[in-house]
């Protein structure tokens, strides 16, 4: 009766495990789709107060990597990798920070498949990692949204999220770095 | 996710900033397929200009369409850069380089179905200028 039950919890908690997983794999496919369908317009869309498009987007997402810097720690602390405990306003701040920095993340991805496009043409270079990591981050993400609210596979999260973090400092690298080191008189 | 029932401040805060954050990106959803560029409106308003060749402005086609990944000064960005006599070099032919303007190339989308023959022809001279 007990083996019965534990058994159908296990069932249960796999086939929610693979709808997170599916969510997150068609976020992907969908963003991919998206940016290689849709004609680039190759226009500005926000540049709030800074001379270019690029410059925004790479300071942009030099906060969304420094807001999830921020989740990391909070989530290590969290899950007891640091000597002191916890304090209880840590899991507020980890979400804030984590939402703070997928906000950070939108407007950067809006002119990346609005008016770039997803190139498929150019070989594995910059460019096609980087857009291959782009839609694998909102994938992942997809995944740990979901995966924050479903307790009963504690694995998934620290898994997933780790995931989201590499792929967003993946994402860094293959445009703010590049643009701070190729670009380094244009930073404003 | 806090599993505490009683909001404090800061959760007060947190839970704005999602709701925003959910906001933000159904908008953004929304305007992926709903913001087309007004190719019909910029074609005619840079026929009135004057500089770059001929009657139209190649330095206002080039700000509208190009200076998002070529820089308005034509340093570069995401795409190379045209300044100094890049461009010259990289397409000594000028045709060459109106045929990869309205069709593209590589990441370069094609600008033949968004801006006129005079226009292309307006903003590779410009460009070839910077």
């Amino acid at each position: 009766m007990a083996g019965a039950t534990i058994e159908s919890e296990q069932s249960r908690g796999t086939g929610i495990a693979a709808g997170v997983f599916l969510a997150g794999a068609a976020t992907a496919v969908l963003l991919g789709t998206y940016g290689r369908v849709h004609d680039p317009t190759g226009e500005t869309a926000l540049t709030a107060f800074f001379s270019g498009q690029l410059q925004f987007k790479v300071w942009a997402a030099t906060l969304a990597v420094l807001f999830a810097v921020a989740q990391l720690v909070s989530a290590l602390r969290m899950y007891g990798r640091f000597r002191t405990p916890a304090p209880p306003w840590l899991g507020d701040i980890h979400r804030l920070t984590g939402t703070l920095a997928f906000v950070c993340t939108l407007p950067v991805a809006y002119h990346c498949l609005w008016s770039i496009g997803f190139d498929t043409e150019v070989g594995v270079d910059r460019v096609f990692v980087h857009s291959v990591a782009g839609c694998l981050f909102y994938g992942a993400f997809v995944v740990k949204v979901s995966a924050v609210r479903i307790h009963r596979i504690g694995w998934v999260l620290p898994a997933v999220g780790g995931t989201v973090f590499t792929l967003l400092v993946v994402l860094w690298f293959t445009s703010s770095f590049w643009f701070f080191t190729t670009f380094d008189g244009a930073l404003r | 996710m806090s599993a505490s029932g009683s909001r404090t401040p800061l959760g007060l805060v947190v839970a704005v900033v999602e709701v925003l954050a959910v906001v933000a990106t159904a908008a953004t959803l929304v305007l992926l397929f709903t913001n087309e560029p007004e190719a019909p409106a910029a074609a005619p308003a840079a026929d009135a200009g004057a500089g770059g060749g001929g009657a139209v402005d190649g330095a206002a086609v080039y700000a509208a369409q190009c200076a998002t990944c070529h820089a308005a000064d034509g340093s570069g960005g995401i795409g190379p850069a045209l300044a100094g006599g890049a461009v010259v070099a990289a397409f000594p032919d000028e045709a060459d380089q109106v045929q990869v303007v309205a069709e593209g190339r590589g990441g370069m989308p094609s600008f033949g179905d968004r801006l006129s023959p005079e226009e292309i022809d307006a903003v590779v001279e410009y460009t070839r200028s910077l």
